[in-house]
């Protein structure tokens, strides 16, 4: 298969970027669009030239490492996949691609299409934990969970963190992030205790780093490469209500 | 804790970052809280355009019960009715306000745009809510000059001898005005002597442009309101993903009858039914 490569360019920082133009020919469907970008980065270092920075690690849709806009939709057209997880298969022989790195004033851009996703360390540092000792590891049923309980933290803590519902979101909010954290742990029993803060910590961490807000437009959860539901949008909002309410009530 | 000496008497001291102020700049000025708020007054005001829809069907039964309706609403009310247009301007800029503030920062959030940027599931309801939105605002202003200040179009009677001509008649013989001129929406008056909201209507929905208008912003309200009440009702965290579909359905509904019962009084002057 033959591409026409439309890719981001920025050396650094503050640097302006630009949009370059690569031919690669020699793809088979079966390559990973990650595959593909590594087939031209060989080509640009036999030719001399600067190979294209991009992040990624485990290549099968965990990390939540690679992040391309691709054609304008994060992660590329393929639904609940990451980049990595993306066929060529996808794309029609001698299509002409658009990939530009996730354009979110909150994730500043490194180098081409790497960006500085620490933004969402920070929401993480403010309140996506639970303060409990750690020691060996407990015993299976020491701490019943019910099971639809289980299923609810484990659907929300699928998050890899890989940014793309703010950089799908037209309001470039990061709500989605933070409800699939806040849902994490508000749905276990270890979660309970910190819940209200939590809300009300993420949520303003989460407009410090000057994230947009959130309309329901649902692209977020369409863009999300686990598929995580808008519905912990409004569970997290439920907990906010409840933390402002319990603010009122307890001082 | 204040280190303050505290007076038993005194105003109450709040420890530092309890206050209410800053519970306000806490949970209200965040974008979930602004958003609460957007979506709470925007549930006010359609209760009331369910309200003033139910109201005005009235046109539908006689000359007579509008015109005591509105005559309740503008007179026996007395101060309330004050309280109640505060209540409806504040509701009103709060929404929007708030509304342009976050779209505002939206922007901000995203500096550098995408060359191209595709959207996969986003609702056109959704994406035109600030468009519609704006519309709604300038024809509201345009509903006030129009029938609560009489200034855009005056009554003029057309066809024969039916309620209006009569109405317009009998002002221009007790000002001696020249027959076939034209009289104010707020000088017409019914046989009890009340303002004659029913002749206005009619006069104002009979002139081609003006129900145009109407039945154009009527589409914009239905579209805002479409997503407008799903969304505030998922902001408000009253409905999971079992019971969206329900909001959904309960938005087109409540926007559906609120289109559907404005629109008839148009239709219904425009058909004839309505004279």
């Amino acid at each position: 298969m033959k591409f026409t490569l439309h890719i981001w360019r920025q050396a650094n920082r503050t640097a302006p970027g630009r949009m370059e133009t690569h031919a690669i020919d020699g793809i088979t469907g079966d390559m990973s669009f990650l595959e593909m970008i590594d087939l031209l980065n060989e080509k640009l270092l036999r030719e001399g030239k600067e190979a294209i920075a991009f992040d990624h690690d485990c290549r099968e849709g965990i990390c939540g490492s690679c992040s391309m806009m691709i054609d304008g939709q994060a992660h590329g057209p393929e639904r609940g996949a990451a980049t990595c997880q993306l066929h060529m298969r996808s794309f029609a022989d001698g299509a002409d691609i658009i990939v530009e790195p996730w354009r979110v004033g909150a994730f500043p851009v490194i180098r081409d299409l790497s960006v500085d996703r620490g933004a969402f360390d920070r929401i993480i540092q403010s309140g996506g934990y639970v303060s409990v000792n750690t020691g060996g590891t407990p015993d299976g049923n020491a701490l019943p969970v019910p099971k639809p309980h289980q299923e609810r933290a484990m659907d929300a803590a699928e998050c890899i963190g890989c940014g793309a519902c703010a950089a799908a979101c037209p309001n470039a909010s990061a709500m989605l992030f933070v409800s699939a954290k806040v849902g994490h742990l508000g749905a276990l029993p270890q979660g309970q205790a910190e819940r209200s803060e939590r809300a009300k910590n993420m949520v303003a961490a989460h407009d410090r780093e000057g994230f947009g807000h959130c309309t329901f437009y649902g692209e977020c959860e369409a863009a999300c490469p686990k598929s995580i539901s808008t519905e912990y949008i409004t569970q997290l909002n439920s907990d906010y209500l409840a933390s402002a309410a319990k603010a009122v009530v307890k001082g | 804790m204040s280190t303050a000496a505290i007076n038993p008497k005194g105003p109450r001291v709040y420890p530092a970052g309890q206050s209410p102020r800053a519970w306000a700049d806490t949970y209200l000025a965040s974008t979930v809280g602004q958003k609460i708020l957007v979506g709470t007054t925007g549930l006010l005001l359609v209760g009331f355009l369910i309200g003033h829809m139910v109201g005005n069907l009235k046109m539908f039964s006689s000359p007579e019960s509008i015109n005591k309706y509105a005559y309740f609403l503008k007179h026996d009310l007395g101060a309330l009715i004050w309280v109640a247009r505060g209540g409806l301007l504040a509701l009103f800029v709060t929404h929007l306000v708030l509304a342009l503030r976050l779209r505002l920062a939206a922007r901000a959030a995203r500096p550098v745009p995408y060359r191209v940027m595709k959207t996969a599931q986003a609702t056109l309801q959704a994406k035109t809510m600030l468009w519609t939105g704006v519309v709604i605002l300038a024809f509201t202003v345009y509903h006030l000059l129009h029938f609560t200040l009489g200034l855009v179009h005056p009554a003029s009677a057309a066809a024969p001898d039916d309620y209006l001509t009569q109405r317009v008649n009998l002002q221009q013989a007790e000002r001696n005005l020249s027959p076939g001129s034209a009289v104010n929406y707020l000088d017409l008056k019914d046989d009890a002597g009340r303002h004659d909201v029913y002749a206005m209507v009619v006069a104002g929905f009979r002139t081609p442009y003006i129900s145009a208008i109407y039945l154009v912003c009527q589409v914009l309200l239905l579209v805002h309101l479409s997503h407008g009440i799903q969304s505030s009702l998922q902001t408000l965290g009253l409905v999971g993903k079992r019971f969206t579909p329900a909001a959904v359905a309960l938005g087109w509904a409540v926007a559906g009858t609120i289109f559907v019962g404005n629109v008839a009084i148009v239709a219904a002057v425009w058909a004839g039914y309505v004279k």
